[in-house]
């Protein structure tokens, strides 16, 4: 079985769920583009969500068809975003993770300042922040139960743009053209290209790819 | 903590807690916070709004020190209290400006 790259999306439940749901289907869309195998799903163990209790949201890329069919969690994401950059101080994100994984934050703090909220940092390859609520700044607050399913803002709006964008570029998995075919807001998305921060530790594996 | 259920009896997380205690070791929800709400204690007149309006409840009075008192463990960062207080004594904080008071768990309960 081909490598299964695995992203994990932290977000902190209804006032922020749309945004890391984009997120996920956003980016594994634009590399199903791509011609990768994808899957993307919504948290299963942590429902049901309350206001601003952690919640994670899901993507799988693959260049081979995913084979991991019934597992509803990601147990060794490669990739760990965080919506909301305070999660990382009362939740072990990077629970699992493999050697050499990539941690992108939300937040206009410094790297230094951020990593001294993760003990187990050492297992990081890189970490990169980007400033998507000073770039964009909404989110989508509903409280209907539609969770964000019938709004009119369109996929990728709000702080998942620039989150994308950046994602974008450091992971290199998936082209910014393609990603802007399926977001509506692709300004912010071109600026949270443009303005992402990245600290390499060292070396990562060969399978990995953290740019910048 | 820790509760003997039989292996038959078993029960989801959660459905037995000891009471009464003051505070309870399950379900510790300071990780949902991201604002916190920090006192004045000048500005404070001691009215009990913030006890009365916290749904935890977090506040208290500390008879020794004779001030208001805010438990960090269990405060989800609603910040109903600074909504509701009348003497402005209450700020909210970014939690990431400070270096602890959170409660790091392994995985969402």
């Amino acid at each position: 079985m081909a490598k299964v790259t695995e992203i994990t999306v932290w977000t902190r439940g209804v006032v922020m769920d749309k945004e890391a749901r984009d997120i996920a289907s956003a980016f594994a869309q634009a590399a199903e583009m791509e011609g990768k195998f994808i899957q993307a799903f919504d948290n299963y163990e942590d429902l049901p969500d309350r206001v601003f209790v952690t919640t994670r949201k899901y993507a799988r890329i693959s260049d081979e068809e995913i084979e991991m069919k019934y597992l509803y969690t990601n147990n060794h994401p490669d990739v760990v975003v965080i919506v909301e950059p305070t999660i990382i101080k009362g939740m072990n994100v990077l629970r699992g993770m493999p050697d050499g994984g990539l941690l992108v934050l939300n937040t206009n703090r410094p790297i230094d300042y951020m990593l001294r909220f993760i003990p187990n940092a050492d297992v990081l390859g890189a970490i990169a922040t980007v400033d998507a609520d000073g770039i964009s700044g909404i989110r989508t607050v509903d409280f209907s139960g539609s969770e964000g399913g019938v709004d009119t803002a369109g996929v990728g709006a709000g702080i998942a743009a620039p989150i994308l964008g950046a994602m974008a570029r450091v992971t290199g998995m998936v082209k910014k053209e393609n990603l802007a075919k399926i977001i509506s807001d692709v300004a912010a998305m071109e600026r949270g290209y443009n303005e992402v921060k990245i600290q390499k530790f060292r070396k990562s594996r060969a399978e990995y790819f953290w740019g910048g | 903590m820790a509760i003997k259920v039989p292996k038959d009896r078993e029960v989801p997380f959660g459905a037995i807690t000891p009471a009464p205690v003051r505070e309870q070791e399950l379900f510790i929800t300071s990780n949902w916070r991201a604002v916190r709400p920090v006192i004045d204690h000048e500005k404070c007149t001691l009215c009990f709004t913030c006890y009365i309006a916290c749904p935890e409840p977090c506040w208290s009075y500390n008879e020794k020190e004779d001030q208001m008192e805010w438990s960090w463990k269990f405060c989800k960062g609603c910040q109903i209290c600074i909504h509701e207080c009348p003497a402005d004594a209450l700020t909210p904080v970014p939690e990431l400006d400070f270096e602890d008071g959170v409660f790091r768990l392994e995985k969402p309960f």
